[in-house]
């Protein structure tokens, strides 16, 4: 179908900057997803690559070639709207008919191809009736048979789950994955809703205050999460992340409180050497911990004190509170059941555990090696992350 | 004891159906009431005399054979269906204009179009006699170009299209500004999401205008209508000001509003009772036309079928 690029794009709204410095590519005939909070320009940046608006710098590239100047009707895209913005004063056959009517094709090829598109997305029955008579999951698949039924090479869909409740999103979101699988379209798709994004999406940007966070696949994005910012926002709940300091004595340690000591293996260890730092942000997602009444062997293990406890039916969302006063958040079987003001041990293994620079908020591992043997002045540690940050 | 209080809801529902006692209905019978009466130069003692229909057999003999009272009619029909004609299709397109500009342009553009409605009646007028008279700004431009070899008295001496031209001009010119406010802010009040989706599906200007636009904004097509159509059968300041210092000839420059206001009170004779049998006509006219208008233009099919809110 198509290919979509974005080099160095930007958007400003008068002084304020919607979306800054973009760099992406979303490959031909994937299912892509732009992952943000609520404001952070997910909107922004679909309009762009749609040409609803015009990038205040930068390029966008279809297949190679500047379209950066081109209207939306240049640009073949099918673009499912937030609020659907189904056209008010028509049925739903003359949505969906809408692009091929005013292309001015014979009234039965529109036809036969609105019935098509229909049938395949189930809303044959409803053609006769006007938006407003019809329920928000079936507005939105008039919204998506109009997208479809002109036969675009790419499909932009703007948070399409929205506004349905639990059950009807879940069915939808298979519906939708499998279709764009059997028609292989170019598919991006927005969503501030993180299980959406990695359960359908064959790659993900994340993307806050505008700029792109993280750009991989569902798996890296989730386990290898490259900043604070993705750690703490994906995940259900995130990714617990704690404050601890860093000895040297021999080699570089990680000391959380509640008696953790971490001391990772190579590359990392030279890498915290070379970067110098006295302290780290350790993260660990809640799913990962285990919990019980004494430290495990082989585990890095936090004493600390339960909080509270949630229960979610199929596990139990334990909080607790280590010595220091720092949460964090486990996930347990539903048969271990604390009482808050137990002592219990937040065991972890530690393969699972990240490392992140307090100051550039990066994944230590992710940050560009240094030369490890030599031992690095403190001059040259605080050179080479200023540079890290510049990068970032 | 304490007196007891009216609550505040019906005050102000007794208030305005006191304005509307005294504004509206009151002034109707009194009219309705005098063209059964022969009342004339103010007589006032003559408004407890009845002569039944007396006044309408009069009106309309005078309709049929007095040649100046036919042209008055021929006059409000040609200028209320030509203003009608400028100020709705003249506001729909001053309302695209204003929209597809520039945001900030737009408001000098809009305010541009209320000047003609915010300048009193006689400044106006008298810029338009400067004009159209015979030594005025149009002839000597009609002269410059070589288009008229002497000038040309256009108001009074080409007829009947020199004074139809003239009034309507002037009052078009008047009225364009309401139909363009609202249709400026009925387009402005479609979801932006809506242009966008029609622009994505492939939408050129004409598609936006014709099938998306216009269609959501017809109740304000409407409304325009409707209400231009009852302002001009009963308009006639502008009217006055022309006719009076002789921009246009007087009866073809006279609408049946002005007539009214004639009879009753600019003639030699102030015939009140006929004056006041043509104010009746022209409010059953009105009236009759006004349903009409909603009628043709599905007012009803609008109202019987709600759709959604946008
Ligand atoms: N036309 C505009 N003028 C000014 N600011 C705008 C405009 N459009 C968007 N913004 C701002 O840009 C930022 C990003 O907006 P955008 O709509 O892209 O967010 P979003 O990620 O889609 O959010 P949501 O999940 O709530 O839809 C917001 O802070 C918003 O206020
Ligand atoms: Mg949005």
């Amino acid at each position: 179908m198509v290919e979509v690029e974005l080099r160095g794009v930007w958007k400003r709204f008068g002084d304020f900057v919607a979306v800054k410095n973009v760099n992406l590519r979303f490959p031909d005939g994937k299912f892509s997803s732009i992952l943000g909070p609520s404001g952070s320009g997910k909107t922004t940046l679909l309009y762009l690559i749609a040409g609803i608006y015009k990038p205040s710098r930068g390029e966008i590239l279809f297949d190679g070639e500047d379209v950066s100047q081109l209207p939306p009707n240049k640009r073949n895209v099918g673009l499912v709207f937030q609020n659907y913005a189904l056209y008010p004063h028509m049925t739903v056959y003359e949505n969906i008919a809408f692009p091929l009517t005013i292309k001015g094709l014979p009234r039965g090829e529109i036809e036969e191809r609105v019935h098509s598109v229909a049938r395949m997305l189930h809303i044959d029955e409803l053609l006769d009736r006007y938006p407003h008579q019809i329920s928000g999951g079936q507005q939105q698949r008039v919204a998506l048979a109009r997208a479809l039924v002109k036969e675009p090479a790419l499909l932009l869909l703007d948070e399409p789950l929205s506004n349905l409740d639990a059950l009807v999103r879940l069915e939808i979101r298979g519906e939708l994955k499998r279709l764009q699988r059997r028609l292989g379209i170019t598919t991006i798709y927005v969503t501030h809703d993180q299980s959406e994004a990695l359960a359908m999406a064959d790659l993900i940007a994340v993307i806050h205050r505008g700029e792109i966070q993280q750009v991989g696949s569902p798996e890296d994005v989730y386990r290898r999460p490259r900043n604070l910012f993705v750690a703490g926002f994906i995940g259900m709940p995130p990714a617990n992340l704690v404050k601890a300091t860093v000895t040297r004595a021999p080699a570089p340690c990680v000391v959380i409180a509640g008696g953790g000591e971490y001391c990772p293996g190579e590359p990392l260890a030279s890498k915290l050497e070379a970067l110098g730092l006295e302290a780290v942000v350790v993260a660990f997602r809640p799913e990962d911990v285990v919990l019980g009444e004494h430290p495990m062997e082989d585990y890095v293990s936090l004493e600390a004190e339960v909080y509270v406890v949630e229960t979610l039916g199929r596990e139990n969302l334990v909080t607790l509170r280590l010595p220091d006063g720092q949460a964090v958040k486990a996930i347990t079987s539903p048969l271990l059941n604390p009482r808050p003001g137990d002592k219990m041990y937040v065991n972890v293994e530690p393969s699972k555990i990240l490392l992140y620079d307090p100051e550039t908020e990066l994944n230590i591992e992710a940050i560009e090696a240094a030369p490890a043997a030599r031992p690095v002045s403190l001059a040259e540690a605080s050179e080479r992350r200023r540079a890290a940050q510049e990068e970032d | 004891m304490p007196r007891p209080r009216l609550p505040a809801p019906a005050l102000f529902l007794s208030l305005a159906a006191f304005l509307v006692l005294v504004f509206y209905i009151v002034p109707l019978i009194l009219t309705l009431w005098a063209s059964l009466t022969p009342v004339r130069n103010w007589n006032v003692a003559q408004l407890r005399q009845f002569v039944g229909a007396e006044n309408y057999k009069r009106l309309f003999h005078l309709i049929r054979f007095d040649p100046d009272v036919s042209t008055v009619v021929k006059t409000t029909i040609v200028f209320v269906a030509g203003t009608l004609a400028v100020n709705v299709l003249g506001g729909l397109l001053l309302a695209l204009a204003a929209f597809i500009i520039e945001e900030r342009a737009s408001l000098g553009f809009r305010l541009l179009w209320f000047l003609p409605r915010m300048t009193p009646v006689a400044v106006f007028g008298l810029l338009w006699y400067y004009f159209f008279y015979p030594q005025g700004t149009l002839n000597a431009i009609l002269l410059r170009l070589h288009l008229i070899s002497h000038p040309v008295n256009w108001g009074q001496d080409v007829l009947p299209w020199g004074p139809w031209s003239i009034i309507i001009f002037v009052n078009g010119l008047v009225g364009v500004s309401y139909g363009m406010i609202i249709f400026y802010s009925a387009f402005k009040a479609i979801p932006k999401d809506i242009y966008r989706a029609a622009l994505v599906d492939g939408a050129r200007l004409r598609d936006l205008v014709f099938r998306i636009m216009l269609p959501l904004t017809r109740w304000h097509l409407i409304f325009v209508t409707v209400w231009q159509l009852l302002s001009l059968l009963t308009t006639y300041a502008h009217l006055f000001v022309l006719v009076e210092w002789g921009v246009v000839e007087k009866w073809h420059g006279m609408t049946w509003a002005l007539y009214v206001f004639e009879t009753a009170f600019g003639s030699a004779v102030n015939d009140q009772a006929l004056a006041s049998a043509a104010a009746t006509l022209l409010v059953v006219v009105g009236i009759g036309l006004g349903l009409l208008t909603l009628r043709l233009m599905g007012f009803e099919r609008e109202l019987g079928a709600v759709r959604g809110e946008l």
